[in-house]
């Protein structure tokens, strides 16, 4: 499934409504760990109405590292 | 005064500080609008939500410390106490520093009456929802993080109690954001070092003043758990975690368990933050969840913020001031008391004694070289000793009568800022504003025709009033 941040074909089902009543399911991207659920708001959870600084066009490895990854004690 | 959250929830109530919607609603947009309603609203209550479309049975709180009456209401104060008058409460509390630890033991612990440690789902558990429209994933913005230094795992007050903000990513994977000058990071990175997953517990829903703590600058080595029961006058109570040598909060409505993945970071954000911005994406790293546990009808608190003001900034806002008044009173005795509510102290009012001329102007120099203000406080605001500063009436009159262009307003430039501020270029630089709105005193040249209207003894005439006033509200 295309993740609506991303849109790369890397999203999937992530949970449905816990009181089994299918009010809603949510999704999530396991490249861009964006997550949504299917009753958002639509220019939330479409891709072509969603504000575009708010999508993701980068490589996630490219991101920058706030708390870099010290080296390894000897 | 308060053993957890729901006690809390009941003073609030009990002062007409708490209201429950009971329609039903959809998590979004719906949650955000109430919070966003609650906290505009003069002394704005907190709010449950109980009738959540696919949901049933589970409760969200918001807005439990966002108004000035909640928080007075916190410290055991009357919910029309000032805030200047809240401040010096806060003082006196901040020195009875340290309180008493009572230990709880695991299996009689609220927070362990529910353990689920197999197959976890936290969505199935906890009522998530996306706090702001262009945040990236449902948030915990008001937990209490727990870890210790891998170092000194014996050292009970190196434990780390603070809030960070956490991205929920899957059903038992947590991002956290830990910026280079929290403790946490410290932690992290030392586990890093050896390779190492760190234990982790994340506690939701505590007593107020837990949070309140967890969201204070403390010095490394001091501990959250002992300032919380001095300040709240009675034993924190504790108890072991179920997967680590953790001490977590006994009474908390649900506690989240698991190891920092060491040396992994993973995309996190965007997020709308404190200044009223969304902070950007970066790498981040990230918890694997090895059990939750909670108390029976546990209640979700999470809190929502956006532009400011919102809950965040009366919850920031006096454990702002509290440091930064300590670190001036050491070298400056006639500081009187510091607003740094704003932005975490981007705009800074200090209240002095201007004891010579150009006095207060070295007060703002102090200002910015404590370890908050040097890249926090960017707008620095002197007012007299007899002016409050909490009061923007009072400090406007001061702008308005004793400021003089030429000589009292400065700017230095390039000086350290404070990244998630917009206006910081490149990010981490900024300017120091200073405005001296002080009366100037000898030997500098005073002000033309300057004698103040005396106050009339006027305090007592203050009560007799109000009572009257609410006399008249029950006929």
């Amino acid at each position: 499934m295309k993740c609506v941040r991303c849109l790369k074909d890397t999203a999937g089902l992530l949970t449905k409504a816990p009181d089994g009543s299918g009010a809603w399911e949510m999704y999530a991207c396991s490249r861009c760990n964006f997550t949504w659920r299917n009753t958002e708001e639509d220019d939330v959870i479409k891709p072509e109405l969603r504000e575009k600084s708010f999508q993701f066009t980068q490589e996630p490895e490219d991101l920058q590292i706030l708390v870099p990854i010290p080296a390894l004690r000897k | 005064m308060f053993r957890d959250l729901r006690e809390f929830l009941a003073k609030l109530e009990e002062n007409g500080q708490l209201v429950r919607i009971k329609d039903s609603i959809y998590p979004e947009p719906t949650i955000r609008e109430i919070g966003r309603a609650a906290t505009d609203l003069p002394n704005g209550p907190a709010v449950i939500m109980d009738n959540i479309k696919g949901m049933k049975d589970m409760k969200v709180a918001l807005n439990v410390h966002g108004s000035w009456a909640n928080i007075a209401l916190m410290m055991g104060l009357d919910k029309n106490t000032t805030v200047q008058d809240q401040f010096f409460n806060f003082l006196e509390a901040w020195d009875k520093y340290p309180g008493e630890i009572k230990n709880i033991d695991s299996a009689k612990a609220p927070c362990h009456e529910v353990i689920v440690k197999d197959n976890i789902n936290l969505f199935e558990h906890i009522p998530l929802f996306r706090i702001n429209k262009w945040d990236a994933a449902c948030f915990l913005s008001k937990a209490c993080v727990i870890t210790k230094d891998p170092d000194e795992p014996d050292n009970f007050d190196t434990q780390n109690v603070g809030t960070y903000r956490m991205q929920v990513i899957g059903k038992d994977q947590i991002c956290i954001q830990a910026l280079g000058f929290h403790d946490i990071a410290r932690h992290i990175t030392h586990a890093e070092e050896q390779n190492k997953p760190l234990p982790i517990a994340i506690a939701l829903g505590n007593d107020p003043v837990l949070t309140f703590m967890a969201s204070t600058p403390v010095n490394y080595d001091l501990s959250e758990y002992k300032y919380a029961a001095a300040i709240n006058g009675i034993p924190m109570e504790l108890t072991k975690a179920l997967t680590c040598n953790l001490d977590i909060p006994a009474n908390a409505e649900f506690v989240i368990e698991g190891e920092v993945q060491p040396r992994v970071r993973v995309p996190e954000g965007p997020f709308g933050e404190f200044p009223g911005t969304y902070s950007g994406m970066r790498l981040q790293s990230v918890i694997k969840v090895k059990s939750i546990s909670y108390r029976k009808n546990p209640i979700f608190e999470n809190l929502f913020m956006g532009r400011p003001w919102t809950e965040i900034d009366y919850l920031m806002g006096l454990n702002t001031c509290v440091p930064l008044y300590k670190q001036l009173k050491e070298t400056m005795p006639e500081v009187h008391s510091v607003n740094a509510m704003y932005q975490h102290g981007l705009t800074t009012i200090v209240s002095t004694r201007n004891r010579f001329g150009g006095y207060a102007k070295s007060v703002a120099f102090r200002v910015a070289s404590t370890p908050h203000g040097i890249s926090y406080c960017k707008n620095i605001i002197l007012v007299d000793e007899d002016v409050d500063p909490f009061n923007l009436e009072q400090v406007m009159w001061s702008l308005s009568t004793r400021v003089r262009a030429e000589k009292d307003v400065i700017v230095i430039q390039n000086t350290p800022g404070m990244p998630l501020d917009a206006t910081s270029y490149p990010a981490g630089m900024g300017n120091k504003f200073i405005v001296d709105a002080t009366m100037p005193t000898a030997p500098d040249g005073l002000l033309r025709d300057s004698k103040l209207i005396d106050n009339p003894n006027s305090k007592p005439f203050e009560k007799v009033i109000a009572d009257l006033q609410k006399a008249a509200l029950g006929k």
